[in-house]
């Protein structure tokens, strides 16, 4: 038994030495309470909707006004209907309205209008909670301001549903869940591949002491860190395309020739900035255990908080901007985009830049925290 | 061909290297002795390019360090105490490897080099199989690719058996005949014997340097006798506490005791008698480098 205690112990004293490795045995937790207990809810909130009021009238604006007020949406105004389709396939807006020139007249004449409600198909999880809570536009709150109870109107008599709501999902139309997934899935594969990958290759040179005889011979730091990106950046395109490939022949992911030129650029910024923070991992880590530690410490939140699994527009305001410094909320962005819904190339400009300069980022980074280092 | 002035370094305010000023000339074997935590592998590592001293010069072969130019790294060679070698490659690979990152991949000179280490046979075999000596043959393969002038060797004979161990020194004079000039560390008395010239090093300070006949005379203030018979434990003791004796060095069967000139042989002998049984045999005898290694860390110390 006391041999046991003294190895026991021995562990506990070599953990002492790692204050990172206590850190993250203390902070992991607490994260991923938080992101579990507040973060994931699946409703959504804030979500942006395009809409288009012919109507102009008291009742469409009681429309607008409650589903302001309720929350979940966050409307702005586009010309036409054809326009808030546009608005959706770039990703601006998730959800779209359209009320008809004659919406009130039918109202009042007891016809029961129909409004028009559009969803993001790509998103099954946001499509979903929006048409429960698409009850929000005809709950009582907003039909019982709909009777006219005035003295010199007429008692207008209207059913119980004054108008009908069409919800339409766009893009994804059955709402496949594999086809919201596996784009994304290809985001984690190669994060997962790039991270452990490239975030062992230096930190195993400096326990293994090769990492002394490289900076003895005539290569320069900076030198020895491209040399590390190239090969891992290689290894990773190839990844991306066998995973994609993968997609297209088991699951009949959609590939429209849109789409090609968009897939090239998004590999080789979201491979280079997988293979750039895998190797800034490796920089700042004193063993692999560590390094390993910190690439868990990633991918995780990327996974929960990127909305691979649950919408961005579903988290609350503090939260969201930990998704925005998130390399795998750019790439779902665009790769659903341009996969489902063809998004063009300009309308996710902003999500390649993001993703471009993460890569020079933590490779610059890499770099300079490297020059710095003393073996 | 090396020439280090004033180099120190410190690290969380304590030096570690203090003042070090040292001269090696080409062809020269030169070595580096002193206790563990003594300065040595700092001081190979700041030569090598690995650490910056915080203040003071030096030079390879003319080049400043301060430079840190290909020019001067294509001079140097280093085996490190622990050489990193990747063990998932072959021996043949591993030395490709090195040599490419000094554009010097001639297949013939390479496989000539490990036949002229004797590792030619293994040279399929993967590194992490090899034995501590055909490893440490590796090393000196990979660090002699490039034909260096300089060759730094940390320890390089630490857990190598006696018989490999000359085998390296017979190598070690080789380099050194055909005008390398090696830079060597070691806490072997046996191996600084062998060193064209040698410096002590003792808490980043130079205690005593020269060629090993020269500093073995640096305790020519002292008289140094031995012992070579049975005593009782206690008199180390004594020899240890009195004032005249300066350093007490059991070496084998032998005990050595080095004592200020005003004590006498008679006087010595008589402070013994009573620990012993029958005559005492002392013997007067010429101080050795285990003599001056443990009297100068002690000093130190004090």
């Amino acid at each position: 038994m006391s041999v046991i205690g003294a190895v026991a112990k021995k562990e506990f004293m070599q953990l002492k030495s790692e204050p990172r490795l206590i850190g993250f045995l203390i902070f992991m937790p607490i994260m991923m309470l938080v992101l579990f207990g507040y973060a994931l809810r699946l409703e959504p909130k804030d979500v942006n909707m395009a809409y288009v009021d012919e109507d102009k009238s008291y009742f469409s604006s009681l429309i607008k006004t409650n589903l302001w007020s309720d929350g979940y949406f966050k409307l702005y105004k586009v010309d036409s209907k054809k326009q808030i389709i546009e608005e959706i396939r770039s990703g601006r807006a998730h959800a779209g309205m359209f009320i008809q020139k004659d919406f009130s007249k039918e109202l009042t004449d007891n016809e029961q209008p129909h409004v028009q409600f559009f969803v993001d198909g790509t998103m099954p999880s946001l499509a979903t909670s929006m048409k429960n809570n698409s009850s929000a536009i005809d709950d009582k709150d907003v039909t019982s301001d709909m009777y006219f109870l005035g003295e010199d109107a007429d008692n207008v008599v209207i059913a119980d549903a004054p108008f009908v709501v069409d919800t339409e999902v766009l893009f994804n139309e059955d709402e496949l869940e594999t086809w919201f997934f596996l784009p994304a899935v290809i985001g984690v594969l190669i994060m997962q591949i790039a991270l452990v990958l490239a975030g062992i290759s230096l930190v195993r040179e400096k326990e293994n002491n090769t990492l002394e005889q490289l900076l003895v011979a005539p290569i320069s730091k900076t030198q020895l860190i491209i040399a590390k990106i190239l090969p891992y950046t290689l290894i990773g395109l190839f990844e991306f395309y066998f995973i994609l490939a993968l997609g297209y022949f088991i699951f009949d992911l959609p590939l429209p020739a849109s789409a090609y030129f968009s897939l090239i650029l998004l590999s080789i910024v979201y491979v280079g900035a997988m293979i750039a923070l895998g190797l800034f991992i490796s920089v700042i880590s004193q063993t692999q255990q560590q390094a390993m530690f910190i690439a868990i410490f990633i991918i995780i939140p990327s996974v929960l908080l990127s909305g691979m699994i649950f919408p961005v527009e579903a988290m609350p305001e503090f939260i969201r901007p930990i998704a925005y410094i998130l390399p795998l909320t750019y790439f779902n962005e665009i790769i659903r985009g341009v996969l489902i819904k063809e998004t063009l190339f300009m309308d996710l400009s902003i999500d390649y830049l993001a993703l471009a300069g993460f890569a020079l980022f933590f490779s610059v980074a890499s770099i300079l925290k490297f020059k710095r280092y003393v073996a | 061909m090396i020439t280090l002035s004033n180099i120190t370094k410190s690290f969380n305010r304590s030096n570690v290297v203090n003042n070090l000023s040292l001269e090696i000339a080409k062809g020269e074997i030169f070595g580096l002795l002193g206790p563990n935590a003594a300065g040595k592998t700092t001081t190979i590592r700041i030569l090598c390019g690995l650490l910056k001293p915080s203040s003071g010069e030096a030079s390879i072969g003319g080049i400043a360090l301060s430079d840190n130019s290909d020019a001067l790294k294509h001079k140097i060679g280093y085996v490190a105490q622990y050489f990193g070698l990747y063990d998932e490659l072959s021996v043949m690979e591993n030395l490709r490897f090195y040599a490419s990152l000094y554009e010097r991949t001639d297949e013939k000179t390479l496989l000539g080099l490990l036949k002229r280490y004797k590792i030619f046979e293994y040279k399929d075999a993967k590194a992490g199989s090899l034995s501590g000596g055909y490893k440490r043959r590796l090393s000196l393969c990979c660090a002699l690719c490039h034909q260096p002038e300089v060759l730094f060797l940390d320890e390089p004979t630490a857990g190598i058996d006696p018989s490999t161990r000359k085998e390296l020194w017979d190598i070690f004079y080789e380099l050194s005949q055909e005008g390398k000039t090696l830079f060597v560390t070691t806490h072997y008395m046996e191996e600084a014997q062998r060193c064209n010239k040698i410096a002590f090093l003792n808490k980043g300070v130079v205690v005593a340097e020269g060629s090993p006949t020269e500093v073995e005379n640096s305790l020519e203030a002292y008289d140094v006798y031995k012992l070579t018979q049975e005593f009782k434990y206690e008199l180390l003791e004594v020899l240890r506490t009195d004032d005249l004796v300066h350093l007490v060095n059991q070496f084998g069967d032998e005990l050595r005791i080095i004592v200020k000139k005003e004590c006498s042989k008679e006087w010595l002998g008589g402070l013994i008698a009573p620990y012993t049984q029958g005559d005492v045999s002392l013997e007067s005898t010429r101080a050795n480098l285990e003599d001056v290694f443990i009297a100068l860390t002690q000093e130190v110390v004090a």
